[in-house]
């Protein structure tokens, strides 16, 4: 579905704050696939899915979505956005219309779509992400916090896009909040079988959520994997300013400590379960 | 996070002529405005390129940066040169039709380039080697003796810092909507006037609301830390005079006199 190869982007190219963000890197991501993307700021992170949408064009090496290569002069990067939507961090920001409803018709009718189906995907979408039909011919502007990011986020999806790129969806929402919104997603990603990229901070959501965490480090692809084996190198990702979920911790302490446990567990009921085979193995405790 | 961002078109370094007083800098530059005006015959613009060519060379920025200044007024300085070409009157070169060109006219035409030129390099180099923080701390100072009839000079350069200090966030926060915008298919470039200037509103509306709720924050920011509350503000960067602004304005006085003395010089 998406492929890199040896892409490499600098910032301010030639200028006196020349800045490599990127360098030489390749990835493959299949169909259907839910990715977590980590890495601590300034790693790449935003760089890179900006290029996946043909935002920003790589200096070098070529990019493939479906078999298309954005990097080719003769590609429309507008059917490569409607193809790979992008919801930018705080996202909310970018709202602009009379109402709500208008406002997430903005992607869908910029296809040339009839109005009908225009209003159509967008109610569909406001439905997805959870905002009430009262809502719909309000201003956006008077909404709360965590649904103006919805409509933002709905925005994106009323394009029906076959890559669904978040860039840090949850960031300064209350955790309830947060909570509706990852679980919106992963039900979407589960019922529409969306490519989902999730750029996050919060190593519990990743490792929840994603089937593969790629993580960058200073430009480069530091670990492409599965969230079992990159929480196995706590010590490498503390290295590079990240970090691994609680309960990752404490299975680790605890096995520093002798209890025989296996390595890489990252959910809370694996855990337990881990725990609760290696007690009755042992001594019968009380 | 300002240090990331090239402002105007400052590009810093750690030079003679970076460190000098922004001060020295600024009445330099203007005691240096008056001297182009002052130059009568073109050996003194040999004496002001060689001063130009000593402080790009010392200020070690790359002389195209200093080159590429020109570029916006390019066509003002041709403009003035066609004008001062033809329509001055005097012995006459070259005549075809209404259009004739005269000695005089030449002459002018080309005191007005160099004049222009020289005017820009000069300023160019200002405000390629003096921050726009030190630039508004120096015109602050420079400014204060004139609080005393009434002109608020220090409201002035905060308003100018601020104005400034938010260039490159909108600068930032232009380019994030506009992605943004990009990324739901919005279309900037394409379509008459009339259909670009409607795929602007969505950008200007968030831009416009992002700049007041800003504005807001940074009024909160500011009068949280009280400011305002004393008469007398101190400063944490202090500028001082030191030696190598003693010396930039004895070298300055010397090509000044350098170009006095030569417009005593009879040219041809």
């Amino acid at each position: 579905m998406i492929k890199l190869e040896n892409v490499s982007y600098t910032y301010m190219k030639g200028g006196p704050f020349e800045k490599k963000a990127l360098d030489n890197i390749n990835l493959e991501i299949g169909k259907g696939e839910f990715v977590g993307l980590i890495g601590h700021t300034g790693s790449g992170k935003s760089t890179l899915i900006q290029l996946l949408n043909g935002l920003i064009k790589p200096d070098c090496g070529r990019i493939m979505i479906d078999g298309t290569d954005i990097t080719d002069k003769n590609t429309k990067m507008r059917d490569i956005r409607f193809k790979v939507g992008l919801v930018m961090q705080y996202p909310e920001y970018q709202l602009f219309e009379e109402t709500v409803l208008k406002d997430i018709s903005f992607g869908p009718s910029n296809m040339g779509l009839d109005n009908d189906e225009v209003k159509h995907r967008a109610e569909f979408a406001a439905n997805l992400v959870g905002l009430p039909k009262e809502l719909l011919s309000k201003s956006p502007f008077d909404l709360s916090g965590g649904q103006k990011r919805r409509v933002a986020i709905a925005g994106v999806l009323a394009m029906e896009p076959k890559v669904l790129i978040l860039d840090e969806p949850t960031a300064g929402l209350d955790p309830a909040g947060r909570d509706e919104i990852l679980f919106k997603i992963k039900d979407m990603h589960e019922r529409m079988g969306l490519t989902v990229i999730l750029v996050s901070h919060s190593m519990e959501d990743v490792a929840k959520l994603a089937d593969r965490i790629l993580v960058m480090n200073k430009g480069n692809k530091e670990m492409f994997d599965t969230p079992e084996n990159i929480f196995r190198n706590s010590e490498r990702l503390t290295e590079i300013g990240l970090n691994v979920p609680q309960v990752t911790k404490i299975v680790d302490e605890l096995r520093r400590r002798g209890m025989p446990l296996k390595e890489g567990v990252y959910t809370i009921n694996d855990a337990l379960y881990c725990i609760k085979k290696a007690l009755s193995k042992g001594e019968e405790l009380c | 996070m300002l240090k990331d961002i090239t402002l105007g078109q400052y590009f810093p370094g750690e030079t003679v002529i970076h460190k000098l007083d922004p001060r020295t800098k600024i009445l330099v530059m203007l005691a240096y405005i008056v001297v182009t005006f002052c130059v009568k015959n073109f050996y003194g613009y040999i004496a002001l390129a060689a001063f130009i060519v000593v402080c790009v060379a010392l200020s070690k920025i790359p002389p195209i940066f200093v080159i590429k200044g020109l570029r916006p007024i390019m066509v003002f300085i041709i403009i003035t040169a066609l004008f001062n070409l033809f329509l001055t009157s005097g012995t006459v070169v070259w005549q075809f039709g209404v259009l004739k060109i005269t000695y005089e006219g030449i002459r002018f035409a080309v005191f007005m380039v160099l004049r222009l030129t020289f005017l820009i390099l000069g300023t160019s180099l200002l405000t390629l080697t003096t921050s726009p923080i030190s630039l508004t701390d120096g015109m602050e100072t420079l400014l204060s003796p004139f609080a005393k009839i009434g002109l608020p000079a220090h409201e002035l350069s905060m308003m100018m810092s601020i104005a400034l200090r938010f260039i490159p966030t909108l600068m930032e926060e232009t380019d994030k909507i506009m992605k943004a915008q990009a990324a739901r298919g919005a279309d900037f470039d394409s379509g008459n006037i009339l259909s670009r200037a409607k795929a602007m509103i969505p950008i200007l509306i968030p831009l416009f609301i992002s700049a007041f709720r800003r504005a807001d924050e940074l009024a909160t920011a500011m009068e949280c830390r009280c400011y305002g509350v004393t008469e007398n503000r101190t400063s944490l960067h202090e500028l001082k005079f030191q030696k190598r602004d003693m010396g930039a304005t004895i070298v300055f006085l010397v090509l000044t006199a350098v170009v006095i003395a030569i417009n005593f010089i009879p040219s041809k």
